[in-house]
């Protein structure tokens, strides 16, 4: 089964989202309902988003999120508990059986950072894991990080060390250490 | 019901004419073809407008029982442009839901048991932890702007004023966050 003219997956996308349009978006429906190839692929982002909320929902994934999307979370009636960390800071933390995410509120000076690195110090040996380019809010000075919910809840006692570095034109310079000393609930 | 391999050689055209020049006898097996071909178009239409799987499922039967009734009664003037009496069906149809006409208990009172005779497949789901895995393997920022996209259904502009970045970017690290995870998941042919 093919298409002469297929739509593209980002057109697709766009569509999905209502980025679309008003006009173009008429066009590419008459198109969708009368090619089985197209609607197949539209199909196949369909499930794709339907699988991504389902893997947020169900705490499959670590994520670096935004304020608004912890909104969503909370609309979407997930049990959230939530830690704020100070630079230099430490906290006691742990999940719960009816808690669907851990939210991290990293506090940090962010003014003026254009790129920033979080580096998760493993210890016992581990190697120190660099997770490049994180989305983060200058404004408010927080990184909001959501670990896996289920790998969480799997977890014994463990104490994890992080760092945030700003990277730029001059280099790197650290901006703060935080630690989280998990305990099983 | 097994296919029939006759009726699946039909164009949409062709196996709504066979319903229309059914008469009185009902062509079951063509209007079963019909309702699983064009049931996946539909419940995709609903889930784009209605964002609720519960109405996009109602809007399929609404819209389908509607145009094979308009087909045995010989009432659409121009079978072969059967999809696009379905697209201008769905359009109305997605407007009166949303003004909350309850045209759906009229036409299931008249239609309750051929409804149950019909079923669109269902769409396929994918593996929990291997899609986790795959969402795993994009960087920071492709894993964000997937999930900020697609959790709450928000447009690139919207993500990217919560992620401090144009919405033109976010549309370039969606595009290629998405064909990773098609990759990954083992559907990244053809990628445009």
């Amino acid at each position: 089964m093919t298409c002469a003219d297929p739509i593209g997956f980002e057109t697709l996308a766009a569509y999905w989202l209502g980025e679309v349009p008003e006009k173009r978006e008429a066009m590419l429906e008459e198109h969708l309902f009368g090619c089985v190839y197209c609607t197949e692929r539209l199909e196949g982002l369909a499930v794709l988003a339907a699988g991504v909320r389902a893997a947020v929902k169900d705490g499959k994934v670590n994520m670096v999120v935004s304020e608004p999307f912890v909104e969503a979370m909370k609309q979407a009636g997930l049990c959230l508990r939530e830690y704020r960390l100070e630079p230099g800071g430490s906290v006691n933390c742990t999940i719960r059986a009816d808690d669907d995410a851990v939210i991290s509120r990293i506090r940090a000076p962010l003014a003026g950072v254009k790129r920033l690195d979080v580096v998760r110090m493993q210890g016992g040996g581990e190697p120190d894991v660099r997770l490049a380019d994180v989305p983060f809010d200058a404004e408010t000075g927080e990184v909001l990080m959501i670990p896996s919910a289920a790998w969480l809840k799997t977890m014994p006692a463990f104490t994890m060390r992080m760092r945030l570095i700003a990277v730029g034109e001059a280099g790197e310079t650290q901006i703060g250490d935080y630690t989280f000393n998990h305990s099983p609930s | 019901m097994p296919q029939d391999s006759r009726l699946v050689a039909l164009d949409d055209g062709a196996l709504a004419r066979r319903i229309a020049e059914a008469g009185a006898a009902p062509d079951s097996a063509a209007e079963t073809e019909l309702y699983r071909r064009l049931g996946p178009r539909v419940r995709l239409y609903g889930l784009r407008h209605l964002r609720d799987r519960q109405a996009a499922a109602d809007l399929v039967q609404q819209v389908l029982l509607m145009t094979l009734e308009r087909l045995r009664a010989g009432k659409l003037r121009e079978p072969e442009r059967v999809a696009s009496f379905v697209l201008g069906t769905c359009r109305m149809t997605v407007l009166e839901m949303r003004r909350g006409t309850r045209r759906r208990e009229a036409l299931l009172e008249t239609w309750g048991d051929a409804a149950e005779a019909f079923e669109a497949p269902e769409p396929l789901a994918l593996h929990p932890d291997r899609l986790a895995g795959c969402l795993e393997a994009l960087s920071e920022r492709e894993r964000s702007v997937v999930v900020l996209s697609f959790f709450a259904d928000k447009q690139a502009d919207e993500v990217g004023a919560e992620l401090s970045i144009s919405g033109g970017n976010v549309r370039v690290i969606r595009h290629r966050a998405l064909a990773r995870l098609r990759e990954c998941m083992g559907a990244g042919e053809d990628e445009r």
